[in-house]
């Protein structure tokens, strides 16, 4: 009994996250994308006029809810603390590969939770690759892999992301020309519910994620590590309710939000090899970062700083994906992408190797 | 008495588990208990066997937080300077 309810908050608060997720598919936003932290942050990053990709430009208002729903909880529960300074760059690089990784799959792990509730069978491959990403990261934390401590910082430090996410919906509610938007039909950036709509259900979920401290990477690390199902438990109650909320929204509206099966899914493709590679880069590097896309939203709601470096990475890897053709579509991976993963998972395992075994003199007691 | 403490990184709880686990201390690591913080990391839960919480001779750098384990809840011990 005393276990149910210590997992009753993370089941009520994923469940609710689920059924936004689906929602919002509902209202506007593409299929089985109810919600992706990576494809937003792209569109945003399109939106913003870094990338000229003109099919998915558009300042994503659930970002901005995300960050500021975290920022709100944390700071009138006194968790709002200003902190940083924990290997800043590599951070950065981190994120970048993390986003290729993201755009080669396309999608974050949230996103790939959501597309195996809508029946996205290619996810079940995104999926495998993200835990043996995982089980990398993994790896080299239980020898030793440290990026170094965080410090506090000054509170300005922590509250200047907060308050580019205010700026970013000021700028996606005013319009100005210099800002990019996906003209209807043009791709899946047109595609989005009302600002309103998607604002408050960013805000929801971010308040609840910094709430649960809800963490695809960090579920299957506990699992793992700790024996711990915590995590994991939310992973599954969003995959639940998300796939409940679309049978019978499919069956009340007649708008299928599921189809089982690998072909004709909604922004996807059934290349398994590079799905699984994509999601393995994903995993491998969200460990070594300590956490998914999503949870770094909410850290950098929290205030710290060195996640709002990761969400810059981010920002930076969109938007080399779009203009130098790494980003996957529809119709399969591309050759730079493939090039740009391998790359990238390359990279991520020398970062988690000079981090774990070249320290010094006076860290080496853990073998 | 009994303890939790948080660390700066996985590396550090490591640290402090090995030694703990040295000195016969029961000891085992876990997740940061959410009452405790809203960070994700990992924690050592441990039965401090002397005087010292601190198996070491000072605390080490990585050590962020220690709390003792109260019937009420926790009561704060130690905090990291800067933390």
């Amino acid at each position: 009994m005393t276990k149910i309810k210590d997992h009753a908050g993370i089941i009520i608060s994923c469940a609710i996250i689920g059924v936004i997720a689906s929602v919002l598919a509902l209202l506007g936003n593409p299929k089985n994308m109810g919600f992706c932290i990576a494809c937003f942050i792209r569109d945003t990053a399109g939106g913003l006029g870094l990338h000229r990709a003109e099919a998915v430009q558009y300042i994503r208002p659930e970002i901005i809810g995300i960050i500021l729903g975290s920022f709100l909880c944390a700071f009138f529960t006194k968790e709002f603390k200003s902190k940083g300074g924990s290997a800043p760059f590599t951070r950065l690089v981190l994120g970048f590969f993390v986003m290729v990784g993201c755009l080669m799959f396309l999608g974050c792990p949230f996103r790939m939770i959501i597309r195996l509730a809508g029946g996205d069978l290619n996810a079940i491959l995104g999926l495998v690759g993200f835990a043996c990403g995982v089980l990398a990261g993994v790896f080299f934390l239980s020898k030793g892999y440290s990026l170094k401590r965080t410090y506090k910082l000054p509170a300005a430090d922590g509250f200047l992301m907060p308050v580019i996410a205010l700026i970013s919906l000021i700028l996606v509610i005013a319009a100005p020309a210099f800002i990019f938007f996906t003209e209807e039909g043009a791709g899946p950036g047109a595609l989005h519910a009302g600002i309103a709509i998607s604002l408050g259900a960013g805000l929801i979920v971010g308040a609840l994620a910094q709430r649960t401290r809800l963490c695809m990477a960090g579920g299957i690390r506990d699992v793992v590590l700790f024996k711990d199902f915590h995590l994991v438990i939310g992973f599954i109650s969003v995959l639940a309710a998300c796939f409940i909320m679309n049978l019978i929204l499919t069956g009340a509206t007649g708008t299928s939000l599921f189809n089982l099966g690998f072909a004709e899914q909604p922004i996807a493709h059934t290349d398994g090899l590079w799905n699984a590679l994509g999601m393995f880069l994903v995993g491998f590097a969200c460990i070594l970062l300590g956490g998914c896309p999503l949870r770094q939203l909410v850290l950098t709601g929290e205030g710290n700083t060195d996640s709002a470096i990761t969400i810059i990475g981010l920002v930076l890897g969109a938007a080399f994906c779009h203009n130098f053709g790494l980003a996957s579509s529809a119709d399969g991976p591309t050759s730079n992408g493939k090039i740009a993963v391998i790359i990238g998972i390359a990279v991520v395992a020398v970062i988690a190797c000079v981090n774990t075994f070249i320290k010094p003199k006076d860290s080496k007691e853990v073998s | 008495m009994e303890y939790i403490a948080t660390f700066y990184s996985h590396f550090g709880a490591i640290k402090f588990n090995k030694k703990c686990e040295s000195l016969t201390w029961p000891s085992r690591m876990m997740p940061v208990p959410r009452a405790l913080s809203s960070s994700c990391g990992t924690c050592v839960k441990y039965t401090a066997l002397a005087d010292s919480w601190c198996p070491f001779d000072a605390a080490p750098d990585e050590v962020e937080q220690v709390v003792k384990i109260t019937d009420s809840g926790y009561e704060n011990i130690y905090a990291a300077k800067g933390s």
